[in-house]
């Protein structure tokens, strides 16, 4: 090969990079792909359930309810064809169904977790009993939908709850100091209120912002050298735009809710503490009797270990299991060894209880 | 004539004698940019950026707002306050249909239950909601300011 055309090569190989890069960064990946039917809607909020893969003979009688956080698509949770959560449950037997929050608008800033637990969760749930035709379900909270989950676990205990799943559960905020968020919402430093007061509802490039600012390096810059890395291998790459669809894919938290978050979790630990009060009712742990498993990620920068660990010795469940897996707050459920290292014990532990 | 070769040959990376070098230099500039944002001094210094923001941009948003109200009322068009009220009302109006849907699910279970001869086939799948769970859910637990005037 000459210099010349040597040369020319290289160029031709940037010029290609360069074209999927660009194309990585200006396109949305299909994510969510699992055939769902839509049951129920309130508001925003729909309910979906998947369409079942098992015959009804051999599938789990108790359905599962999935709940993901506020400010983000449950999508994460359905991410690709060959790699989903969502999928690998369908296929493993259950009756799945997704609680989708939706977007709020401004109509919505006032929305509480009293509105979501006590409105808009039973409301989903009566509606999948109704097509599930099972007096008994199993609950999966992830992020602020674990906190949703278990809110509404112990309120409602004779409401059919069997088993609740929790992943990466910011529940108890004893230990500020271990968190970077706690540090930033202080009220010293952040007033809620205030930008509340303008907005409305958060916006999600602020959630964004600080979700991202926690690891500012990795999630600015790494992350696109990684990519232009493995620019010549289509699973990378197919694997990357799908998160990054969703990473992008950003919309605001109901001001109601996140001044919330801030204020009687972040700030006051209430929940932990028995003092949190939905509308008007204390939230007491004790009475929450599901079977639990509690998924931690132990390198997780945004729900550290330390703030799900204490929720077991709250509860009045007698069957607990504690999971930890290596892995950060979203790689452990979307990351590329969640099919081996997570969904499995999922699979085990619930489908021992969904009969 | 010499014929020349037209393989691919290796394919070269031009950012390639640099990547050693640049994952060394993020991993440890990660470190410390972790370090630095988990700091109080951090916490205070976006904290005052953005209450700076907040306060300095009041008086042009509210100017905005006025306007923006002014021109809508002109142009007979709804103000965004009217159509939030008319986007709760919509809520409610679900509140109620879903109350009515409960309702109706407890009433085809009742009747079910009582005539032997169709148990366990209702309409829509809808023949296990216990009585408890079917009743209307708004009652006690509305969300206020949600209620038809």
């Amino acid at each position: 090969m000459t210099p010349a055309t040597a040369s020319s090569n290289n160029w031709s190989v940037l010029e290609r990079k360069l074209g999927t890069f660009n194309r990585l960064m200006t396109t949305k990946a299909a994510i969510g792909q699992t055939p769902k039917d839509l049951i129920w809607t309130l508001n925003k909020a729909k309910l979906y359930r998947y369409v079942p893969v098992v015959p009804a003979e051999a599938r789990h009688r108790v359905p599962l309810l999935l709940v993901f956080a506020l400010m983000n698509r449950p999508t994460i949770m359905d991410l690709r064809r060959g790699h989903s959560f969502v999928e690998y449950m369908v296929g493993r037997g259950y009756d799945v169904y997704l609680l989708d929050w939706g977007v709020p608008g401004p109509e919505d800033k006032d929305l509480k977790f009293d509105d979501y637990v006590l409105d808009y969760m039973p409301r989903a749930i009566r509606k999948m009993k109704s097509v599930s035709g099972s007096s008994e379900f199993s609950m999966l909270g992830w992020c602020i939908g674990a906190i949703l989950t278990t809110i509404y676990a112990a309120m409602r205990p004779n409401d059919g709850l069997r088993n609740l799943l929790l992943l990466t559960a910011p529940l108890d905020f004893s230990n500020p100091e271990k968190l970077t968020f706690a540090r930033w919402t202080d009220e010293k430093c952040f007033d809620v209120d205030k930008v509340l007061a303008t907005f409305g509802n958060m916006p999600g490039e602020m959630i964004d912002y600080g979700a991202k600012a926690l690891k500012p390096v990795e999630n600015y810059v790494t992350n696109f050298c990684k990519l232009w890395d493995n620019l010549d291998d289509p699973r990378a790459i197919e694997a990357w735009h799908a998160m990054n669809t969703w990473v992008t894919d950003i919309f605001p938290m109901a001001g109601g809710a996140y001044r919330q978050l801030i204020v009687d979790f972040y700030r006051n630990n209430r929940l932990m503490k028995g003092e949190l009060k939905i509308r008007g009712e204390l939230v007491h742990l004790n009475r929450l009797r599901a079977n639990l498993f509690n998924v931690i990620a132990e390198a997780d920068h945004i729900t550290p270990p330390c703030q799900s660990e204490a929720i077991l010795s709250k509860v009045g469940s007698t069957d607990t299991e504690i999971y930890r897996v290596r892995g950060g707050h979203i790689g452990i459920m979307a990351g590329s060894s969640a099919h081996k290292q997570t969904w499995p014990h999922i699979d085990r532990w619930l489908g021992a209880r969904s009969d | 004539m010499t014929a020349e070769h037209v393989d691919a040959g290796p394919q070269v990376d031009p950012f390639e004698a640099f990547r050693g070098m640049r994952d060394k230099y993020l991993e440890s500039m990660s470190k410390v940019m972790i370090d630095a944002v988990n700091t109080e001094e951090y916490a205070q210094a976006t904290g005052a950026m953005l209450n700076n923001y907040l306060t300095l941009s009041a008086p042009f948003r509210e100017a905005l707002d006025k306007a923006m109200l002014m021109a809508l009322e002109q142009f007979s068009l709804p103000s965004r306050q009217q159509v939030i009220a008319l986007a709760e009302r919509f809520t409610n109006l679900e509140m109620r249909l879903d109350d009515i849907d409960a309702k109706l699910d407890c009433i085809l279970e009742s009747r079910s239950a009582s005539q032997p001869s169709a148990a366990g086939v209702s309409p829509g799948g809808a023949g296990h909601s216990s009585i408890s769970e079917a009743k209307p859910l708004h009652q006690g637990n509305s969300r206020k300011g949600q209620r038809p005037k």
